[in-house]
């Protein structure tokens, strides 16, 4: 079942053409993993298909309407004047707000929790940021190098998280420089799309 | 919606200067201005109205200063225009925190103050109201000016919108010289009610476009 | 349908070309205009029977009031434009005309202080009119600093449009200040419906340098507008086979 599908779409900023006639789609279960050098406009492409950037020509379709998107950009959107815990009570309620603080013990950030997140370190902002992605149930995972800052377990964490939702139906967007563990179909960008 | 503003308020709860320091500054500038200058009470009492006036102003100006600054810097505005595929909701909430818990306490002050110096006490509600009503304009303009320069540090935006704000000066002087001279208010007031209902309605549309243009 | 026609005669291909062959017409114009009405204003039009000869500043005055606010009305029109209809040429207008209209408001500011003097015995006076037409030159400058602040020109094109859209509101209160404030300013002389209040051998030279004035300022605005579009526009095709 093709959750996302993307048809011929051309990008410009400034009048220079970032990627011109790029087709991709997704189905359910399945990995996408978009590769390219610094400056290939690999998060543009991320931002296009979640539709917050229009693109200058071309189209996106979703499954439906109400697609069920989790997505975490290079900006982690969680609030540093607030701790961990209350981070989590901003973004989740009820039942998965339990699944979140799961993943907080998972992810090691137990006994932090009740510490401003400013004074944590850069990988635990980045696991703590993740927690929005993992908890969530949804039906496509977008994610901008979500390895970045990770240690060992972690990435590992992450890899066997991909790995289960794929199995579920899942799909999965993701640029890395590091190779997730997950068999994906792999998008380059570089000079040959423009 | 419900869960938009309870978001918004938790999030400002925890931001003290954010709201705590318009307050301040409103108490300051209040009751700084008559000890910086010699001057008798009764001559106090005639222009008393027009510092509050300019405070209510700079207030309104501070306390929306990185309103959506923040959100946007760490990602939050794309994360809610997934969810809810507008900002108009978004900014209507933000706009009523911080309108209820900035904008009308600092009415409530200047009311107070302005009872100290010289206004009638039956006419406090009258004073809390436009007040409150024109904060609820100013903080719909800046909101706006907020958007504009978002990643350029708000001041610019708010400095650019400075203009739009005469109007409603223009009216609270109007609505308080007819409760000075007890005639008026009435239309005066119901014309700042209607205002409030139309710039609430529209500028956050015209914010949420100007946000969906930058995070494009 | 609406669409179609305007972008069709609003690519800032056809500007250009239309542009080349209308300038010269209108700098002449212009130009002559503004000489034939100036030098009948400040030579043969008779003397103002309570302000003797200072009054004649209006022939640069009030030329430039006006169009202190037509060209924001014009910038407005053309926001519009951008904002509904996406036409690139509008913006670039916008962005050509923002400093033209900058300089007529400090022109009509000045000159009106200038005239301040004499008349009133003050050069600045905090009445309703001046401090809104103050704020409406704070207003082009602050349009101008917001375009210029944004790497991302699209964007800075639509932000742009939406403020100039939003900062329409200030125009009629330039308008309505005289009745609304008590103030030094006179209320309007001249009117469209009702007969004017100010004599004819006054009035023609006048009329005559408002649209002289309009004139010089359209060809100005054409040279502008010219050079911006051809900058933006340096690697689309039709540019470099233009040059």
């Amino acid at each position: 079942m093709k959750l996302i599908s993307a048809q011929n779409i051309s990008y410009k900023i400034n009048e220079k053409m970032l990627f011109h006639n790029l087709s991709l789609e997704v189905c359910s279960g399945q990995g996408l993993h978009i590769k390219g050098g610094n400056g290939s406009g690999k998060s543009t492409l991320l931002k296009i298909l979640l539709k917050i950037t229009s693109v200058s020509k071309g189209l996106i379709e979703y499954k439906n309407q109400d697609l069920k998107i989790s997505y975490l950009g290079h900006k982690n959107a969680i609030k540093n004047y607030l701790t961990p815990a209350q981070n989590l009570q901003l973004l989740f309620e009820d039942v998965s707000l339990t699944n979140a603080f799961g993943w907080l013990e998972k992810l090691d950030l137990y006994q932090v929790q009740d510490e401003l997140t400013a004074n944590l370190s850069f990988g635990q902002q980045k696991k703590l940021a993740l927690i929005r992605v993992l908890a969530k149930s949804s039906e496509l995972i977008v994610l901008d190098e979500p390895f970045v800052g990770l240690d060992k377990a972690a990435s590992e964490l992450l890899n066997s998280f991909f790995l289960q939702k794929l199995s579920e139906g899942t799909g999965l967007i993701l640029t890395s420089h590091i190779q997730p563990s997950v068999e994906c179909q792999v998008v380059k960008l570089d000079k040959t799309n423009v | 919606m419900f869960r938009l503003i309870k978001i918004e308020s938790s999030k400002l709860f925890y931001k003290l200067k954010s709201w705590l320091g318009p307050m301040l500054i409103m108490i300051l500038v209040l009751t700084a201005f008559p000890l910086s200058i010699d001057i008798s009470q009764f001559d106090l009492e005639k222009f008393y109205f027009s510092i509050i006036v300019v405070s209510l102003l700079m207030t309104s100006f501070l306390a929306t200063e990185g309103m959506f600054e923040e959100d946007f810097e760490d990602g939050s505005l794309e994360q809610e225009y997934l969810v809810e595929q507008d900002f108009y909701k978004v900014v209507l909430s933000k706009i009523f925190v911080y309108v209820c818990f900035i904008g009308v306490p600092i009415a409530f002050i200047g009311a107070i103050f302005s009872f100290a110096n010289g206004v009638a006490i039956g006419n406090f509600i009258n004073v809390f109201v436009s007040l409150s009503l024109s904060n609820l304009l100013l903080f719909n303009l800046f909101a706006f000016g907020n958007a504009l320069s978002i990643n350029k540090g708000a001041m610019l935006g708010v400095l650019t919108t400075l203009p739009l704000a005469l109007p409603v000066i223009i009216l609270l002087g109007t609505a308080i010289r007819s409760i000075q001279y007890g005639n008026g208010f009435l239309e005066i007031i119901s014309l700042m009610i209607g205002m409030g209902f139309l710039i609430s309605a529209i500028m956050p549309l015209i914010i949420s476009t100007t946000l969906k243009t930058h995070i494009d | 349908m609406i669409s179609v026609i305007i972008h069709k005669f609003s690519s800032p291909k056809s500007f250009v070309q239309i542009t080349k062959t209308l300038y010269p017409l209108f700098i002449f114009t212009g130009l002559f205009m503004l000489i034939i009405g100036w030098t009948w204003g400040l030579l043969f039009a008779p003397p103002d029977a309570v302000q003797g000869n200072s009054y004649r500043i209006i022939f640069l005055h009030v030329p430039a009031v006006i169009f202190a606010e037509l060209i924001y009305f014009f910038m407005a029109l053309c926001a519009l434009m951008h904002i509904v209809w996406r036409v690139r040429l509008a913006a670039y207008l916008i962005k050509s005309a923002a400093p033209i209209g900058a300089m007529i408001t400090f022109i009509g500011l000045f000159s009106g202080s200038i005239w301040g003097i004499p008349t009133w015995g003050t050069w600045w006076q905090w009445d309703a009119r001046i401090t809104s037409t103050l704020i409406l030159f704070i207003m082009y400058l602050g349009i101008l600093t917001l375009h210029g602040s944004f790497s991302n020109l699209e964007k800075s094109d639509r932000l742009m449009s939406i403020l100039v859209v939003i900062g329409v509101v200030n125009i009629p209160i330039i308008k309505k200040s005289v009745d609304w404030w008590s103030t030094l300013h006179q209320p309007a002389s001249i009117s469209v419906s009702g007969g004017s209040s100010i004599d004819p051998s006054m009035l023609y030279p006048l009329i005559i340098s408002v649209i002289g004035l309009g004139f010089t300022l359209i060809s100005l605005g054409i040279l502008t507008s010219r050079s911006y579009i051809l900058g933006r526009e340096k690697n689309k095709k039709w540019v470099l086979d233009h040059v």
